[in-house]
């Protein structure tokens, strides 16, 4: 389905991705873990289009996205919910996930997809009306992810879907994630923490300075100290 | 719940102010009304799209002219057909324009309006077969539904048919906008607005749309433009002048560009502050100096800021 490779990325003068690869497959959900300032954020926005690789491709169902324009690449299908969350102060919680269904049009019927945007998080249902920036972090993090899905796109690009969140509110995000995957959507999370990796994960990836140094299943990460000692975790 | 209110008391003020004040009091709502056109369109721009242009007398100025040729060189004289034609004229000009400008934002995108509108203004400045130079071109009465109103003196067409023509105008534009600023299409203005990079993640095609407002903006400069030229009689470059772009993006920040209204207030605001400070004080860009200095620091909400202050915080951006 997504399809990185090889990709060398310059932020300015400096070189972030080095030879980066990696794969996501229909219905899989795919981490990328690696401490902050390793490259995960890059590497989700080089897919979105917001760099431009100067070496290597990639591909979306076969389209070359590296070709593309970031609102090209989103009504191509891929749903992206950034760190920061990204919500818009003027707008209402129900505007800032109504804005997917105008941008790409066609498909489901818009009324389909919000409702299953809200379906996934109802506690959204409730701020209808209140604004962005009356919301809490964790709220922010579930609007940006159903605002994404409402785009009702064939991936999910997560950046740290579960960072700052109290430890109280991280189930019911990961809940609503894996309800996201059992309805066929594929997701690529980027994830600083190892502990935060969902166990519905079905693959992983470990980049340290701008290189992939894991590939594999969570499990046999915890066998690979290299890999292990990257992301901070015990074995 | 208090917007209808205080909407049908205006409308109702606006109904009976040619029967009830002086003559010369009418007068100035006449470019209040052709001013109130323009900035509808200019605050799509500036408080939706987040675009600030020191170039749009350059559609005014369109406006204006395509009126005057209209009226005096090819003797069409109703205006119900001048308006579109001066919001057509607008709209082909900005198309070019502003698939320059839009490609460049802030300062950037300020200063390319401000030097296109300038070329326009040596264009009539110096073309002067064309548009009459400095002195101009003259802008005869036109047609109202198709009449002349042959038994009206100037003032008494201005003051009668012209102003409540003005104010339909005003009202379809109003309406007009209303609609775009709520329509998915406004939203999306106002997410490019708040942050483009993240509009984009979401599918919405930031320099496309920014161009769409662009152009929407041009016409209704045009279309006010229009309006403008009759009261005077008369139109000339400074029409164009950057001075007068200067003047009308004060407008809108004195009656404050985050509401929807707050334009529409500015242009009142401004008019009549000009014909009371210039009545007793040759000096009034002086006091107008001091009134842009003051909101800007005091005031960021403009007029409209303050009557609504505690409903809702303005946000300010110092960045």
């Amino acid at each position: 389905m997504l399809a990185v490779q090889e990709i060398d990325v310059f932020i300015h003068a400096s070189h972030i991705l080095r030879r980066v690869s990696l794969e996501v497959r229909e219905r899989e959900v795919v981490c990328l873990v690696g401490r902050n300032g390793a490259g995960k954020t890059t590497t989700l926005r080089t897919i979105m289009g917001y760099h431009r690789p100067r070496g290597g491709g990639i591909r979306f169902n076969d389209v070359p996205l590296h070709e593309r324009r970031t609102h090209e690449i989103a009504r191509l299908g891929l749903g992206f919910a950034p760190e920061e969350s990204g919500i818009f102060p003027d707008l209402t919680v129900a505007e800032n996930i109504e804005i997917s269904t105008w941008t790409r049009p066609g498909g489901r019927p818009a009324a389909e997809r919000l409702a299953a945007a809200y379906e996934i998080f109802p506690v959204l249902k409730q701020y209808g009306a209140r604004k962005g920036p009356e919301m809490s972090g964790g709220e922010r993090k579930m609007l940006s992810i159903a605002r994404a899905l409402a785009l009702d796109p064939d991936m999910l690009l997560l950046d740290e879907p579960f960072e700052g969140l109290s430890p109280a509110i991280v189930p019911t995000v990961a809940a609503g994630l894996n309800e996201i995957t059992q309805r066929g959507h594929a997701i690529l999370i980027a994830e600083s923490n190892i502990y935060h990796v969902p166990d519905f994960a079905t693959r992983l990836y470990v980049i340290e300075r701008g290189e992939i140094i894991f590939a594999g299943r969570p499990d046999d990460v915890r066998k690979d100290a290299a890999a292990l000692r990257a992301i901070g975790g015990h074995a | 719940m208090r917007t209808p209110v205080v909407l049908s008391l205006v409308g109702i003020a606006f109904l009976g102010l040619p029967v009830l004040a002086p003559a010369y009091y009418v007068t100035l709502m006449l470019p209040f009304m052709a001013y109130g056109v323009v900035l509808l369109g200019l605050n799509l721009l500036f408080g939706y799209t987040g675009l600030v242009s020191f170039g749009h007398a350059l559609f005014i100025g369109i406006g204006a002219y395509t009126g005057a040729v209209l009226t005096t060189h090819l003797g069409v004289r109703h205006m119900e057909l001048i308006l579109p034609a001066a919001a057509l004229a607008a709209a082909v000009v900005a198309a070019p324009v502003g698939a320059l400008c839009v490609r460049y934002v802030k300062i950037y995108f300020g200063m390319l309006t401000l030097a296109f509108g300038m070329v326009f203004y040596t264009f009539l400045l110096k073309f002067y077969k064309l548009t009459g130079g400095d002195e101009g071109m003259r802008m005869l009465r036109p047609y109202l539904l198709g009449s002349e109103w042959p038994g009206f003196s100037k003032t008494a067409y201005l003051i009668g048919p012209y102003y409540y023509f003005s104010l339909a105008v005003l009202v379809l534009a109003t309406l007009l906008m209303w609609r775009i600023v709520r329509s998915p299409f406004g939203l999306c203005l106002k997410t490019i607005r708040d942050n483009p990079l993240k509009a984009e993640s979401l599918g919405v095609s930031v320099p496309r749309y920014r161009w769409y407002a662009f152009m929407i903006s041009a016409v209704y400069a045009g279309a006010g433009g229009a309006l403008l030229a009759t009261p005077t009689g008369n139109v000339d470059p400074t029409l164009a002048y950057w001075t007068h772009s200067g003047n009308i993006v004060f407008m809108v920040l004195l009656g404050g560009f985050s509401s929807f209204f707050g334009p529409l207030l500015g242009a009142f605001a401004f008019i009549f502050l000009q014909d009371t400070v210039m009545s007793v004080f040759p000096y009034w860009r002086l006091i107008f100096g001091a009134v842009l200095a003051f909101i800007v620091i005091f005031a960021p909400g403009g007029l409209m800021g303050l009557f609504a202050r505690g409903r809702r915080p303005v946000e300010v951006s110092r960045a």
